[in-house]
């Protein structure tokens, strides 16, 4: 048989894991329980053994509060399902974005190393067609004969290759900056995607 | 009776009550304890839960002797849990008790055989 105060406290000794001021709105409850029994003409002996065992209800209040926690947890462990599924945009991102996007890349390089071809190449043949005539010893490997025509023939094409590897090199320069502002736009959409599953 | 299956009606009870009156949790036991005989401690754990899961608000009234009391009131989404309940249970109820009889009214055939 216990009276007020030691139900009170063997409760309160029972739910001590639990933060303080969950345990004492729970206490609360019971304090005012007793109160209203009294009020009734209740003996505070009958009202603490009418109220059950501490122990049953101590492990009934911690019972709740874990299932509270872990609805909690779940919360959290959506955010990790957010974190994870975000990761699996990752590699949604790395097969069907990724991939294209290295190729891309690498046809930009090819059409850069092209056009740094075409300039220098289109240099090395006007230098060529102008150089050879006056150093007929050396060879530089160019299939053209030593005619005037031919000369300047080597001339125009040498100048055009190089225009058109500088024209190349100007749209690519275009291309890879509107590029890079599309794929920068493409980031910040799946950072907003992640951001919104939180 | 089974303990677990005491709070499931318990939980049942209390949303009866509510739906009824607001009510304090001391006259909420002492009405359930009329009818069924229940630890009285476990309904303010299942209080704090029904609070919790926005089935019930409490609120502080003055009583005429004494300190204000922690009065209970029912939700939208409490009546709502408590018309499935009710069903449940009328279901359930039902279900059990026409077992209940046909067992009996078997035994009952066999014993006349």
């Amino acid at each position: 048989m216990m009276n007020k105060d030691e139900y009170i406290e063997k409760l309160s000794k029972l739910l001590k894991k639990l933060p303080k001021g969950e345990r004492e709105d729970i206490l609360w409850d019971y304090e005012e329980h007793f109160m209203i029994g009294l009020e009734k003409g209740r003996s505070e002996e009958e009202i603490s053994k009418a109220l059950g065992n501490p122990k049953t209800l101590a492990k009934q209040i911690k019972t709740e509060y874990m299932v509270k926690i872990a609805e909690d947890k779940q919360s959290a462990s959506s955010m990790f399902e957010a974190i994870l599924s975000a990761a699996g945009l990752g590699i949604f991102n790395l097969v069907f974005v990724a991939v294209p996007a290295l190729i891309l890349i690498a046809l930009l390089i090819t059409f850069f190393v092209l056009a740094g071809v075409m300039v220098f190449g289109g240099i090395y043949i006007t230098l060529a067609a102008i150089i050879q005539p006056l150093i007929p010893l050396h060879n530089f490997n160019i299939m053209m004969g030593d005619g005037l025509l031919n000369i300047f023939g080597g001339i125009l094409v040498g100048i055009g290759l190089t225009i058109l590897g500088l024209a190349l090199l100007a749209g690519m320069y275009y291309l890879t900056r509107w590029l890079y502002g599309l794929a920068i736009k493409y980031l910040k959409l799946n950072l907003e995607i992640i951001k919104g599953r939180k | 009776m089974n303990t677990q299956f005491k709070k499931g009606v318990l939980e049942l009870c209390v949303l009866v009550l509510l739906d009824r009156k607001d009510c304090y949790g001391y006259e909420m036991v002492d009405e359930i304890s009329k009818t069924i005989s229940i630890s009285e401690g476990t309904i303010y754990p299942l209080l704090k839960r029904l609070k919790k899961e926005n089935m019930v608000i409490s609120y502080l009234k003055e009583s005429q002797d004494g300190p204000p009391r922690k009065y209970y009131k029912i939700t939208v989404i409490g009546k709502d849990r408590k018309k499935n309940l009710v069903e449940e249970w009328d279901q359930f109820s039902m279900g059990v008790n026409n077992l209940i009889h046909e067992k009996i009214n078997n035994s009952g055939d066999i014993n006349d055989e």
